[in-house]
């Protein structure tokens, strides 16, 4: 199967490390990516959507076109890119009005968009079109012995009518099953919906208070669980998770906020047996303490 | 809120006429799952819907809040009544850039200017050292880019405030 890869701009620009673990995984799980020559900004929620509707749509609308010329679906990391781009979609296909005034303003390019590439969730087509079951098949390395906990990116799941693919976006299974796959132990505990707070502008009006937001669900995975790990599936949940762990432990002055934080990607990465310097190279965070206790999974059991 | 400054004046139909709007009947669903509900001051949608529907136009163009929303979209998921508070908040800010330019986010001139609001695909040291390609970004392609920009200048928000696009 083809995809369109759309890297969005933090990943390639600050993670790239996360990009890369994409890159290795999807063809050995018979993915193959093509890239999205040309893309722009997903266009992201704080910046077009919020100041023009009609720019709004025209950037969604550059995007999908790149997609429909090569024939395939978009599979986007990012939580924002992949919520900002069905958003756009959505809109372009219930509006008849939109999606004639966006083709006129993408012809002088010599683009066109019809809506008929569809969004993708990379969550999604690992746990839906690949299956645990064929990622825990082809794993080299495993998680055995170690506990996580999942962060379920908001943009994957809210609203579920134009970005979900759950049963139940109330309680979604995708991430810990895919977690599980790699053969650890998914500890569930009372936070685990709650929102990481890193996008938009909360963290930047009001960083105190989006600070202890965050620090409730920390103190909830440190007392309600055996996490090793977080596993995060957003590159704005990957960052932020990290960075406020930080810091909370220079705000109390001891380091007791140190659980690593990895994309799922990246885990998924070096159980198939990539390099860490290479799919799991950037973290602010240390990631020893898992990456050095995973086992080798003998083919022969 | 003072309701002699109520007035007679349409505002929702100027912010944000498509969704339920007038459904809203203040159950508050859409602040008690709001990240942003915890800020200082907070964010609490359901008075956004409300200075909409009353029409308290100058000070909804003063509420910073609405740029506080994190855009996880549990307000639109949770609303029993359709009211789309996500999109009413994108459509708050859209009409206060409408009336106030300073409210322009400056990422949409960095997207103008190159495609995109981070520095993409100049870290190329790092990405070859991950054994990562060159990728095809459109600030590399001056020809796209320009296609691009001149799609943009058509458009509204970009034509009225071109001086903050360097013309
Ligand atoms: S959840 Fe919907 S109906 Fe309830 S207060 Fe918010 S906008 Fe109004
Ligand atoms: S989308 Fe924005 S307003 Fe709605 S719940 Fe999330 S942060 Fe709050």
């Amino acid at each position: 199967m083809q995809l369109c890869f759309f890297p969005g701009c933090n990943t390639p620009a600050i993670r790239p490390d996360v990009e890369r673990a994409i890159r290795a995984s999807m063809p050995v799980l018979g993915i193959e990516l093509v890239d999205a020559d040309n893309y722009v900004c997903c266009p992201a929620f704080g910046s077009f959507p919020s100041a023009d509707e009609e720019a709004w749509m025209a950037t969604s609308g550059w995007n999908l076109s790149i997609a429909e010329e090569k024939g395939c679906d978009f599979v986007v990391q990012c939580g924002s890119c992949y919520s900002s781009l069905c958003m756009g979609r959505e809109h372009l296909l219930h509006d008849a009005e939109k999606l004639t005034r966006v083709n006129e303003l993408l012809e002088p390019a010599g683009r066109q968009v019809t809506g008929k590439s569809r969004v993708r969730h990379v969550s999604e087509v690992l746990f839906k079109e690949i299956g645990p079951e064929k990622i825990a098949a082809h794993r080299k390395k495993s998680l055995k012995g170690l506990h996580g906990v999942v962060q379920y990116p908001c943009h994957t799941l809210f609203p579920s009518e134009v970005v979900g693919f759950e049963e139940s976006p109330r309680a979604p299974q995708g991430l810990r099953r895919l977690v599980e796959a790699l053969g650890a132990a998914v500890d569930g505990y009372s936070r685990e919906l709650q929102c990481c707070g890193g996008a938009g502008g909360f963290m930047k009006s009001t960083p105190e208070q989006a600070v202890a937001f965050a620090k409730a669900k920390f103190d909830a995975i440190l007392a309600e669980t055996k996490a090793d790990f977080i596993a995060v599936s957003c590159i704005t949940c990957l960052m932020h998770m990290e960075r406020v762990q930080n810091t909370l432990n220079e705000q109390i002055g001891e380091e007791r906020y140190r659980i690593p934080v990895f994309d799922y990607n990246q885990l998924l990465a070096l159980c198939l047996g990539f390099d860490p310097k290479q799919v799991s190279a950037i973290c602010s965070v240390p990631r020893d303490s898992v990456i050095s206790r995973m086992t080798d999974v003998n083919p022969n059991t | 809120m003072d309701l002699q400054e109520v007035s007679v004046k349409d505002l929702w139909q100027d912010v944000y006429s498509a969704g339920n709007l007038h459904y809203c009947f203040n159950c508050s669903t859409c602040i008690s799952g709001c990240p942003a509900s915890h800020g200082d001051p907070p964010l609490l949608v359901r008075n956004l819907a409300r200075k909409l529907i009353l029409g308290l136009e100058e000070e909804l163009l003063d509420d910073d809040t609405p740029w506080a929303c994190v855009s996880c979209s549990r307000c639109e998921e949770m609303c029993p009544m359709n009211v789309m508070p996500f999109e009413m908040i994108l459509f708050i800010r859209q009409w206060q850039c409408r009336n106030d330019e300073t409210r322009v986010p400056t990422a949409i001139v960095e997207i103008y200017k190159r495609g995109y609001t981070q520095a993409v695909g100049v870290n190329t040291e790092l990405r070859e050292s991950l054994g990562l390609p060159r990728l095809n970004t459109i600030t590399n392609n001056p020809e796209q880019l320009e296609l691009f920009r001149a799609m943009l200048m058509k458009t509204r928000i970009v034509s009225e405030n071109d001086y903050m696009f360097g013309g």
